[in-house]
C-alpha cells in the first residue's frame, strides 16, 4: 500500500507541474492582430458577433493604422454571461471594455448608477440617419448606453402556397380586420390556419399593443404601468377571438423558437407568423423546405394609416466604466455600429436590418446571399415601406418584469385557460404595482 | 515496505518521540484528519457565507448598496415564490418516495446471487446520469412535446389515450420533472446503495438462513438495518436535491420561464429574480431561506433516524 | 434443494432479467436516441423531431469530423474537462475520505457541531456565494486558472458525508488490531481502512468526477476565455437565442460521455462484496 500511496503522490505532483505549465501559456481568444495593437476585450454570447467585430477590426485596423485594435472576444452561454458581467460590474474586477447586452436585460444594467459609459458625444451626430427608438431603449436619464445592431421591425411572413391555394393576395390585407378575413378564407380552402401566436413569449402580442398611435405601450411613455388599457386589451381579445375560430392555433411548443415549431412550419403548418426581421435566419437554418415559398411583407394596421411595425427583440453594446481605454473603445463602437459602411456590414455579415435607414436604399443590400435566394431580392423593400412607422418599446427597470409576467402567466391564462383578459391583466397589474 | 515498524511505542528512542508519539495519538490525530475541512470551510465557505447573509438585509446596486433590513425577507413572501416553494416541496417529497425504495431494491436484486450480467445492467441504469443536463433536458422537452407525433404522445396513443400537453399543464408537468428526476439518478442512488451492500457479509445471510429465515426476513432484518448509514445519506442528500433542483426545470421549458410557473424551484426563483434582474440582496436572501429550510428538515431526519444520538 | 426450489429460483432469475431489461431500455434508450441523432444533420431533427430512423443517405460522420477538424475549440475544451476532472477527482478523494473516516471513527470534542458545518456546506447554494467567491478568488489570483476551479471544492460535503457513513459501517476490531502491531493513525488509516472502504473509494471516484465533469455554473464564473472552456460551458454557448447549432452540440455531448463511461467500467469492478469477512479471524 505504501508504494501505493507514493506512486499516488508522485502522479499528483506530475499533474499539478503539468497543469501549472499549461494554465500560463492560457492565450486569448478570437484575436485580430497583435503587435503595436491596444487590446479590448469583448464579452458576448452569440458567436457571430464576435466574428462581426473581428472583421470590423480588419477593417478599422486598414483605415487607423495609427490606432490599430486586438479585439478579444469571449463568447459566453446567453443568460449566464449577463450573470457574469454583472458579478463582474458589481465586484468591479474582471470586467471586459466592451460587452453585448440584450436588450431584455439592458434595465438591469442601468439600475443604480449604470457602469456603462455615455455614448452620446457619438450618437447624437447621427441621430438623423437612424431609426431613433432603437437608441431610446437603451438610454436613462436623456444618456444613451448601447447601440444596437439591427432595427428589429415586425413584419409579417406570408406561405405564399397557402395563399395562393386560397385565392388571398397579401397586398389586399391592411388591417387586423382584414386579416382575419383572409384567415377565414385558408382555413375553409386548406384547412390550415392563417397563424400561431404565442404563448409562452411576448413576440407574438407585443408588437400589436406598440402599433397603436403613440410612445404608450405595455407601461406608458412616462413609466407607468398601462396594462388595463384598452390598447393591451385589444390584441389579446383578438387573438381569443382568432383561436376560437380556428384561424389561429397556438404554437406548438409554446413560442417560435420551440424546435417543435420548426418541424410544424416547415411542413406547411401555417399560413403566416409575424416577427421581427431578424426571424428571417431561423427560416433559412432551420425551415428549409419553405425555401423560395416564403414572402416578407408590413404587418396589418388596427385601422389604415396607422403604424405597421414595431422593432422587437435587440442587442445593445456597451463601453463599460471600467475600460481603460474608453475612448478608443468609443471611437471603434462607432465605426462597427453606426457608420455607414458599418450598417453595410451588418447586414452582409450578420444579416440583420441595420439602424441606419439611409443605408437601405444602397444596392449592396440586394446582393444575392442566403436571405435574398430564400425570400427574394425585395426584402429592404418592405421596410423601406414602413420605415416611419416603426414604433418602440418603453424599456425601463420594470420592463423584465412586465414581459416576465406575460410569458408565464398572462397569455396563458387568457389564451389556454380562457379567462378574461381585462380581468387578468387587472390583476397582473395590482401585483407589479 | 523496507522501513520496520517498532512493535510497541514504548519502545522508540527518545530523540524524535514526541513527533512520533504525535502520530499514535488517538486525541491529536482526529484534528489532523479534519485540518483540511477546518481550512477549506474557513477560507472558502466562511467569508463567502457571511457575505451573503450581509447582502441579504441589502439592496445591492453598482454604487448605491445600502441597508434595507428585513425588506427582502418581507418581499419574498408572495405568490410566485410561495408557488416555487410548493413546487420544490411537491417535488423533493415525490422523488423521495420513488428515489430511495427503488433504487434501493434494485441494488438488492443486482446483489443477489440470480443475478445474470448484474455488471451489465448496472452499466445501463448508471449511463443517464452521464448524459450533462442541458442535452438530456432539450431530449426531454422534445420527448414531452404536445404534438401527435413526439414520443410520449405516441407512446400513449397506442394504447388509447388522447395526446398530452405534457409540459404545460400542472399535474403532468410534476409528473415529467419526476420522470427526467428518476431516470437520471436512479443508477446513481443503485450504485450507493450497492457500495453499502458490499459492507455486509454474506455469512450473516448464510447464518440466517440455516436458523430458518426467508427472503423477506434477510430483507427485513440484516440488509435494511445495515444498509441504514447508507440509506440516511441517501435521504439527506436527496431532500437537498430536490429542494435545490433547477437545471432540470430550466433545460424542460428552454429558460426559466413555464406556463403559470408550474415548473418554478426556489433556485429558479433565485435566478430570475436575483441574478437576472440584478437584484442580489433578495437573491442572497432566497438562498439563506433555502439554506434554513433544508438545514431545518434534514436536522429533524437525522434526529428522528438517530444520527446524532450516543450510541458508540 | 427440492424441485420446486429450483424451478422457483429460476422463475426468479428470469423475472429479473426481464425487469432490468426493461429499465435499461427505459434508461437508454434517450441517449440511444441522441447516438443516431448525431449522425443525421440538425435539420433532420428540425423537420421530424427526435426519433430513430436510420435512413443510410442521411447517415454521416459529418458532425463528428467537424469536431476534430480544429474549426472549433471543442478539443481544447475536452482537454481542460480531462485535466481538471482528473486532478480534482484524486484531490477531492485523498482529502474527503481523511475526513470523513475521522469523523466516524474518533470521539473528539465539537464532533457533531463540526460535522453539522459539514452538512451546512452541502446546503449553501452556489448561487448566493458567487459574488463573495469570485471576489476572493480574484484576490488569490486564481482567476482563469484550474486551481481557482478546483480548490474550493477539494474538501467536499458530500463524499466528506459519505466516507463517514461508510467508515461507520466497517467493524472497529481493525483499529484495534492496527494499534497493537504499532501503526501510526495514520497507518492504519492508509494501510488498512483504505483497502476496506474499496467500494466506497470506487463509487466516490466515479460521482466526483461525474460532478467535476458536467460542473458548469462555477467554472463558468472562473473561467474567463473561450480557450479555458471545459465542455459543459462549451455546449452552452451553442444555444443562442439567435438559434441552436444543434449539430455540434449533439455529436459534442455524444462524445463527451466516454471519458466518464470508461471511468465508471474501469471502475465498478472494485466493488467486491463481501471485503470485511475474514479479515478479523484467525
Amino acid at each position: 500500500m505504501k508504494r501505493h500511496s507514493i506512486l499516488l503522490l508522485t502522479l499528483l505532483l506530475v499533474l499539478s507541474l503539468a497543469a501549472a505549465a499549461c494554465s500560463r501559456g492560457g492565450k486569448s481568444g478570437g484575436s485580430s492582430d497583435g503587435g503595436d495593437a491596444t487590446t479590448l476585450e469583448f464579452w458576448t454570447f452569440n458567436e457571430l458577433h464576435d466574428q462581426f467585430y473581428q472583421h470590423m477590426a480588419e477593417l478599422w485596423n486598414e483605415k487607423n493604422p495609427d490606432r490599430k485594435v486586438a479585439i478579444k472576444g469571449v463568447v459566453y452561454p446567453y443568460d449566464d454571461m449577463h450573470n457574469k458581467l454583472l458579478v463582474a460590474l458589481q465586484s468591479g474586477e474582471g470586467v471586459p471594455d466592451l460587452a453585448d447586452v440584450e436588450v431584455n436585460k439592458f434595465p438591469n444594467f442601468l439600475k443604480g448608477t449604470p457602469q456603462l459609459v455615455p455614448l452620446n458625444d457619438i450618437v447624437e451626430p447621427e441621430l438623423d440617419n437612424v431609426v431613433k427608438s432603437r437608441f431610446d431603449i437603451y438610454a436613462k436619464d436623456g444618456k444613451y448606453y448601447g447601440i444596437d445592431f439591427h432595427v428589429g421591425a415586425t413584419v409579417i411572413y406570408y406561405n405564399k402556397e397557402i395563399l395562393d391555394q386560397a385565392g388571398v393576395n397579401p397586398d389586399d390585407i391592411k388591417t387586423w380586420d382584414d386579416y382575419a378575413e383572409a384567415g377565414k378564407k385558408v382555413l375553409e380552402a386548406t384547412g390550415k390556419p392563417m397563424t400561431t401566436v404565442e404563448l409562452t413569449d411576448i413576440i407574438s402580442v407585443w408588437p400589436q399593443v406598440m402599433q397603436a398611435p403613440g410612445l404608450d405601450e405595455l407601461q406608458t411613455a412616462d413609466g407607468r404601468l398601462n396594462l388595463t388599457s384598452d390598447i393591451v386589451v385589444r390584441p389579446i381579445q383578438y387573438q381569443k377571438k382568432l383561436l376560437d375560430q380556428g384561424i389561429a392555433i397556438l404554437t406548438p411548443g409554446g413560442n417560435h423558437h420551440a424546435e417543435e415549431f420548426y418541424g410544424f412550419m416547415n411542413s406547411g403548418g401555417a399560413a403566416s407568423i409575424w416577427m421581427p426581421m431578424w426571424y428571417m435566419g431561423r427560416f433559412t437554418d432551420y425551415m428549409p423546405d419553405l425555401k423560395g415559398k416564403m414572402i416578407i411583407k408590413p404587418m396589418p394596421a388596427w385601422n389604415a394609416g396607422e403604424p405597421r411595425s414595431a422593432g422587437m427583440g435587440g442587442t445593445g453594446t456597451v463601453v463599460t466604466t471600467y475600460s481603460k481605454h474608453q475612448d478608443l473603445a468609443k471611437a471603434f463602437l462607432a465605426f462597427a455600429k453606426l457608420s455607414y459602411e458599418g450598417n453595410i456590414e451588418i447586414w452582409r455579415f450578420l444579416g440583420f436590418d441595420p439602424v441606419r435607414s439611409d443605408v437601405w436604399n444602397d444596392p449592396a443590400l440586394r446582393e444575392p446571399n442566403k436571405f435574398t435566394d430564400y425570400f427574394g431580392d425585395d426584402i429592404f423593400d418592405t421596410l423601406l415601406e414602413v420605415k416611419d412607422e416603426i414604433e418602440g418599446v418603453v424599456i425601463n427597470e420594470r420592463t423584465p418584469l412586465v414581459t416576465d409576467a406575460f410569458r408565464t402567466t398572462v397569455m396563458v391564462r387568457t389564451l389556454q385557460d380562457g379567462e378574461d383578459p381585462l380581468k387578468v391583466l387587472q390583476e397582473v397589474q395590482a401585483q407589479l404595482q | 515496505m523496507a522501513q520496520s515498524v517498532p512493535s510497541t511505542p514504548r519502545q522508540t528512542a527518545s530523540g524524535g518521540s514526541r513527533l512520533r508519539k504525535l502520530a499514535y495519538s488517538q486525541s491529536v490525530a482526529p484534528w489532523l484528519f479534519v485540518l483540511p475541512f477546518i481550512l477549506s470551510f474557513a477560507l472558502f465557505f466562511a467569508w463567502p457565507v457571511l457575505s451573503a447573509l450581509n447582502m441579504s438585509f441589502q439592496e445591492v446596486l453598482p454604487g448605491q448598496t445600502r441597508y434595507i433590513g428585513l425588506e427582502n425577507y418581507r418581499d419574498l413572501w408572495n405568490p410566485t415564490f410561495r408557488k416555487a416553494l410548493m413546487n420544490s416541496t411537491e417535488y423533493t417529497v415525490y422523488t423521495l418516495l420513488v428515489l430511495i425504495p427503488l433504487p434501493l431494491v434494485l441494488a438488492v436484486f443486482l446483489n443477489s446471487k440470480l443475478m445474470a450480467w448484474r455488471n451489465f445492467f448496472r452499466s445501463t441504469l448508471f449511463v443517464p446520469a452521464l448524459v450533462s443536463v442541458v442535452v438530456a433536458g432539450t431530449v426531454f422537452r422534445l420527448a414531452f412535446g404536445e404534438l401527435e407525433g413526439a414520443l410520449m404522445n405516441s407512446i400513449i396513443t397506442a394504447f388509447g389515450f388522447e395526446p398530452q400537453k405534457w409540459l404545460r399543464q400542472e399535474g403532468l408537468a410534476m409528473f415529467t420533472l419526476v420522470l427526467l428526476a428518476t431516470w437520471r439518478w436512479m443508477g446513481v442512488n443503485v450504485l450507493y446503495f450497492l457500495a453499502g451492500l458490499q459492507n455486509i457479509p454474506r455469512e450473516l445471510y448464510e447464518s440466517a438462513e440455516i436458523d430458518g429465515a426467508n427472503t423477506w426476513n434477510k430483507f427485513t432484518r440484516i440488509t435494511l438495518p445495515l444498509l441504514k448509514p447508507i440509506t440516511i445519506y441517501v435521504l439527506t442528500i436527496s431532500i437537498y436535491g430536490g429542494y435545490a433542483m433547477f437545471t432540470e426545470s430550466y433545460m424542460l421549458w428552454a429558460g426559466n420561464r413555464s406556463p403559470n410557473d408550474i415548473g418554478l424551484t426556489i433556485v429558479g426563483y433565485l435566478y430570475r429574480n436575483g441574478l437576472e434582474q440584478a437584484n442580489l440582496g433578495l437573491g442572497s436572501a432566497v438562498g439563506i431561506v433555502l439554506l434554513i429550510i433544508t438545514f431545518t428538515v434534514t436536522m429533524i431526519q437525522l434526529r428522528l433516524t438517530g444520527m446524532f444520538r450516543r450510541e458508540d | 434443494m427440492s424441485a420446486g426450489n429450483v424451478l422457483e429460483r429460476r422463475l426468479a432469475s428470469v423475472g429479473l432479467v426481464v425487469l432490468f431489461v426493461l429499465l435499461g431500455v427505459f434508461a437508454v434508450s434517450p441517449i440511444v436516441t441522441l447516438i443516431v441523432a448525431s449522425f443525421k444533420p440538425a435539420q433532420e431533427i428540425m423537420r421530424y423531431g427526435l426519433n430513430l430512423r436510420l435512413d443510410p443517405e442521411l447517415l454521416s460522420l459529418k458532425n463528428y469530423a467537424f469536431l476534430f477538424s480544429g474549426k472549433s475549440l471543442y478539443l481544447t475544451w475536452y482537454g481542460n474537462s480531462l485535466l481538471i476532472t482528473a486532478i480534482f477527482t484524486v484531490l477531492c478523494l485523498f482529502f474527503s475520505s481523511m475526513v470523513g473516516y475521522a469523523f466516524a471513527v474518533y470521539r473528539f470534542r465539537f464532533r457533531n457541531v463540526l460535522f453539522a458545518l459539514v452538512l451546512v456546506t452541502m446546503m449553501i447554494p452556489l448561487e448566493i456565494i458567487i459574488l463573495p467567491l469570485y471576489k476572493l478568488m480574484i484576490s488569490l489570483k486564481l482567476i482563469n486558472n484550474i486551481w481557482g476551479v478546483i480548490l474550493p471544492f477539494v474538501v467536499a460535503p458530500l463524499p466528506v458525508f459519505f466516507f463517514r457513513q461508510y467508515a461507520g459501517g466497517l467493524p472497529k476490531d481493525y483499529l484495534d488490531a492496527g494499534r497493537v502491531d504499532g501503526c501510526t493513525e495514520f497507518g492504519i488509516f492508509f494501510r488498512i481502512m483504505v483497502p476496506l472502504m474499496a467500494p466506497a473509494f470506487s463509487s466516490m471516484l466515479i460521482l466526483q468526477s461525474l460532478f467535476s465533469w458536467n460542473n458548469f455554473l462555477w467554472p463558468l464564473i472562473v473561467l474567463k476565455t473561450n480557450e479555458q472552456f471545459t465542455i459543459p460551458i462549451g455546449l452552452a454557448t451553442l444555444l443562442t437565442p439567435y438559434g441552436n447549432n444543434y449539430d455540434m452540440l449533439i455529436s459534442g455531448a455524444v462524445l463527451a460521455i466516454i471519458p466518464i463511461m470508461i471511468v465508471f467500467l474501469f471502475f465498478q469492478r472494485y466493488f467486491i462484496e463481501g471485503m470485511t469477512a475474514g479479515g478479523v479471524k484467525g
